[in-house]
């Protein structure tokens, strides 16, 4: 079993969602995140006022799949939330050693 | 006890029956036979039976009176079991009387499925060793049948001595209800409580009470507890009514509810309401118990739309059955939270103490009466009825609040107001002044909600009133909603309390019509009383008719109008769109056209979504919102893309191209239409748009698409080049130019989101024109090299240039300049040059700008006197803009090396580059 985890641009969610329902992966975390990479955060002024914009909004995307799922998970999460320009974000695959289901107690695969 | 065998039971029966039954079937017995079995029965199966008939008739909604039949159910069995006691007779009743008395819920008869059952076990003087079996033989079945059963045995001394000094001991005894033993030892019971305990601490325990509901308010009023109502401990829970209940009892020895309206707290009309209230949620807390298998109090998603269909609730009005239903049960809940808060507030020990009753008049027709305002007298309404208002503008003004006589007179008197009232200007402009009055302690508006007044001024408003939208994001019904956005709004103009959001209390100060502002959000959600999708229009539509009814001034409404319809405009923009996009914000600019509006929206924005719930509203929206803002606010400020003037010249070339463009297909059309950037579409005309049309469409595969014009009456051409856009497109287009002796006078590069690069060149036509096609073709053939990679312009260009180097040398009046602006556009870097020209400059500098890592997305090539004005809208390779200094130094270093290789310019000792 494999986690991904994607940080993506907030307005590509649905696109991505989108895909990811179609090809069978029903079930994932979305969380609001801030942060920074390579892009930076900017000050807007206002009347003199400053205004930092110090991390930028992003959404973090958790999916936990079977481990022959993945290229195929990260491939779409890659097409749909690209915009080419700076931000787009990042995707982290990590093994994954345990899954359970606290309703039933199933664990492993069954559980995911 | 006949009554409760009839009915349900010939049909259902549930359970097992017991084992001397198992043979015969309930439903063959008649049912007269039927009470006989409890002489050979135990009282603990009887109950257990007679328990199920009545929720067998409950669960088929034949059961009205549920709570009390069960808890009469419960009192049989106390009775049969104590009169078949073996220890009862042990101890001596004459010397020793004893009572077993109903506490609490079950005291006050509102048994639901699973309430816990509270006893007392009385003694007159001492406890007998015999007290505990008789706990054995009397409550332990209970327990063995699943009831939760609390006990307590106590003499009479003790009880009052606990009751003293503990208040909860004495809110349990408060409900106390005679079972069996000896009643007289109830009724001193009841005496000691009310003739010792309450006549000492009486004052107290009201003040307890009152004290102990605010804890419990604010611990259960969070925003979970919002969507997911404790029916019991909640704000307007049944414990509300208790407490209503509990300090009638200590104030007035109050036996039966009813009498709350003999004692004149409750008028008639608010003692039914109140019943309903009652019944209603003591229904549905039956059913939660019975749905969720035991004593649950708090409203459970999981339960809400399972309850709304038992409970019968339709879908309707454009809402779902679940959503009539918590609106339901929002309204009584309400109406018991506001008559608890009456009751106490009337119940509460004054200081001033009572009967020192001040008047004072404060208005024509009003008075202050104990720090509440009240009108003179009901009949001075009847002859005044903008009494009705003026009360309430008062209200806002002095910052006290209404009597509890005041509001009621109001409610009766609304018949009052008619189409007249609502549109004098006089009523009106005191709704205005009541709107943007400083908000107090209380919410005068709220008041003007509760009492009806606020429906009664806009009926439009009915729609709302305890509208439930049905999710995990909007935690208030959206009346409520509305009163919270204008008091969010308002608090960006009061005091700084709290942490305030800065760039709000600012825009707040700055706009000119704080008022037209306040209007909108309280209308901003009308349009959710009406069926249909779209709210905010609909909104719109009506909020026109209520303010033209007001007599408000066309533009005014215009504004308001505008608020309503576009309130969700910036939030999904900020949310679901790019915001690197120009488009985007290019197109909410448009829509709202000038920074007043702008400001005005942003503000309703903020105070929706925090009125809407923490969902809806948190730092990470924030953030996203506030950079739209800024956004639109720059372009809206620079005026070029967003004047009204452009809106009108863009939509026109949309239409006429739609129109004229016959090859290809609308919608493919109208797909094209939006990549093409504000920029492109504000600058070309539509015929030229066109041409574009059908040279992107000749492009088809290719790496380019030449078209070549005569500019009619000049020596000019005008070449027109459709590539798919790369970083360093641009330099290899002109660098082939300018090897062609093609002398490029101006240039126009645009590109179309979709990347594809539109770059207009006019150039100085050959000086050969007899054989001009053939220098086009070479042209075409270079491009082709150079794009593939085949051709090295540099190089070429540079033993080109050679041949020039014999020109006449000029010296320079100006100096060149760069500047590098990143303060006017938000999403592109903006690089000015100015030079004198020399063959193969542009290609020079737009190189240099593709080894600094830039991308071209507009260039505006022009010349100004002897010198060209180069102008380049520029981003890195990531698609961001250049703000690093050390990385602006760099850019301009590098320019002004191509500069300084002006082949045709003598040196001068110093260059100067103004910066």
């Amino acid at each position: 079993m494999k986690k991904i985890e994607a940080i993506i641009k907030p307005f590509k969610l649905d696109d991505v969602k989108e895909a990811l329902t179609e090809i069978g992966i029903h079930g994932m975390t979305v969380s609001e995140v801030k942060g920074f990479g390579r892009q930076r955060g900017h000050t807007e002024i206002y009347r003199g006022a400053e205004y930092q914009v110090d991390f930028i909004p992003k959404l973090k995307l958790e999916v936990v799949v079977d481990a022959e799922l993945v290229p195929e998970v990260v491939k779409m999460i890659e097409q749909k939330a690209k915009t080419g320009s700076i931000g787009d974000g990042k995707i982290f695959v990590s093994s994954l050693d345990e899954v359970i289901r606290i309703r039933t107690g199933e664990r492993g695969k069954d559980a995911v | 006890m006949v009554e409760y065998w009839n009915g349900g039971m010939s049909k259902i029966r549930f359970y097992c029956p017991l084992p001397h039954y198992s043979n015969t079937p309930l439903s063959l017995k008649p049912s007269s036979e039927v009470p006989d079995m409890s002489q050979f029965e135990s009282p603990v199966s009887v109950l257990r039976e007679k328990k199920e008939l009545l929720i067998a008739r409950f669960l088929k909604g034949d059961e009205p009176c549920f709570l009390e039949r069960h808890a009469k159910i419960l009192d049989d069995y106390f009775r049969e079991s104590f009169a078949g006691s073996s220890v009862g007779p042990r101890i001596r009743m004459d010397k020793n009387p004893y009572a077993i008395i109903a506490l609490g819920g079950y005291g006050r008869k509102e048994q639901c499925l699973h309430s816990d059952v509270d006893v007392l076990l009385l003694f007159k003087k001492k406890i007998p060793d015999e007290a505990k079996e008789i706990v054995q033989e009397i409550f332990y079945p209970l327990w063995d049948i699943g009831l939760d059963v609390g006990y307590a045995i106590r003499t009479l001394k003790e009880c009052s001595k606990l009751a003293c000094q503990d208040f909860e001991v004495l809110t349990s005894l408060i409900d106390a209800r005679f079972l069996c033993g000896i009643s007289s030892l109830y009724s001193d019971l009841m005496e000691q409580l009310h003739g010792k305990v309450l006549r000492r601490y009486g004052h107290a325990y009201i003040g307890w009470l009152a004290e102990r509901n605010q804890g419990r308010h604010t611990r259960f009023g969070d925003s979970s507890y919002l969507l997911e109502p404790n029916l019991k401990d909640g704000l307007g829970g049944l414990r509300d009514y208790h407490s209503i209940l509990w300090a009638a009892r200590a104030k007035y020895n109050l036996k039966e509810p009813k009498e709350l309206e003999l004692v004149g707290h409750l008028s008639h009309d608010e003692f039914q309401c109140l019943s309903r209230a009652l019944s209603f949620i003591w229904g549905v807390r039956n059913w939660l118990h019975h749905l969720s298998r035991r004593k649950c109090d708090q409203l459970y998603f999981e339960y809400q739309v399972k309850l709304a269909r038992v409970l019968d609730f339709k879908q309707g009005n454009g809402q779902q059955a679940v959503e009539v239903f918590l609106g339901a049960l929002h309204g009584h809940m309400e109406f018991l939270k506001q008559q608890h808060l009456m009751f106490l507030n009337k119940a509460l020990p004054r200081k001033r103490g009572p009967g020192k009753a001040e008047r004072r008049a404060v208005a024509k027709g009003l008075e202050v009466v104990q720090d509440a305002l009240n009108f003179e007298s009901p009949e001075t309404i009847l002859h005044n009825p903008k009494l009705l208002i003026k009360i309430f503008e008062r209200s806002a003004r002095l910052g006290i609040p209404l009597s509890i006589e005041a509001k009621r007179l109001v409610k009766e008197f609304l018949y009052l107001i008619d189409e007249n009232f609502r549109s004098s200007r006089a009523v009106v402009q005191s709704f205005e002044r009541i709107l943007v009055a400083p908000s107090q302690t209380f919410n005068v508006l709220d008041e003007m909600l509760n009492t009806g007044m606020m429906v009664a001024l806009i009926p439009e408003m009915k729609g709302i009133v305890n509208r439930i939208q049905y999710d995990e994001y909007h935690l208030y019904p959206v009346d409520k909603h509305s009163l919270r956005t204008v008091q969010a709004l308002k608090s960006f103009g009061g005091p700084g309390l709290e942490a305030q959001d800065t760039l709000c209390r600012k825009l707040f100060s700055e706009i000119a019509r704080p008022e037209l502002l306040l209007w909108a959000a309280l209308l901003h959600d009308v349009g959710k009383g009406e069926q249909g999708k779209d709210h905010a229009r609909q909104g719109a539509e009506i909020v026109r008719s209520v303010f033209k009814r007001m007599g408000f001034a066309e533009q005014d409404i215009e504004a308001i109008s505008f608020l309503v319809r576009e309130h969700l405009l910036l939030i999904n923009t900020a949310t679901r769109r790019d915001l690197n996009a120009e488009k985007t914000v290019v197109q909410c600019a448009r829509k709202i056209r000038d920074t007043e509006r702008l400001k005005m929206l942003y503000l309703l924005t903020v105070a929706d979504s925090m009125a809407t719930g923490p969902k809806a509203w948190n730092d990470w929206i924030a953030v996203l919102l506030k950079e739209l803002f800024f956004k639109v606010y720059h372009i809206l400020k620079k005026g070029e893309l967003a004047t009204p003037t452009a809106i009108e010249i863009v939509e026109k070339k949309r239409q006429e191209v739609l129109e004229s463009a016959a090859a290809m297909p609308r919608d493919a059309l109208e797909t094209l239409f939006d990549q093409m950037s504000p920029r492109y579409l504000l600058y070309t005309p539509s015929k030229e748009i066109l041409r574009h049309i059908d040279l992107y469409q000749k492009l088809g595969r290719e790496p380019f698409a030449l078209e070549v014009q005569a500019v009619p009456g000049t020596n000019y051409r005008t070449a027109t080049v459709c590539a798919r856009d790369f970083p360093g497109l641009f330099s290899k287009i002109s660098g082939a130019f300018t090897l062609n002796n093609l002398d490029i006078l101006s240039v126009q590069i645009y590109t179309w989101r979709n990347h594809i690069a539109l770059d207009i060149f006019k150039v100085k036509a050959p000086p050969d024109t007899l054989l001009e096609d053939e220098i086009w073709v070479r042209l075409k053939n270079d491009l082709r090299s150079a794009l593939k990679g085949k051709l090295a312009l540099g190089p070429a260009l540079d033993q080109k240039l050679r041949a020039y180097q014999s020109l006449r040398k000029r010296i320079p009046i100006r100096p060149d300049k760069i500047v590098v602006d990143n303060r006017t556009s938000d999403f592109f870097t903006i690089i000015e040059i100015y030079a004198y020209d020399f063959p193969g400059l542009l290609y020079k500098i737009t190189d240099t700008l593709f080894q600094c890592k830039l991308d071209i997305w507009v260039a505006k090539i022009a010349t100004k006197v002897d010198q060209v004005v180069d102008v380049f809208y520029v981003r890195d390779f990531d698609g961001q803009k250049v703000d690093a200094p050390e990385q602006i130094g760099a850019i301009k270093e590098a320019i002004m090396e191509v500069l300084a290789s002006n082949p045709t310019e003598s040196r001068q000792p110093t260059r100067s580059a103004l910066i």
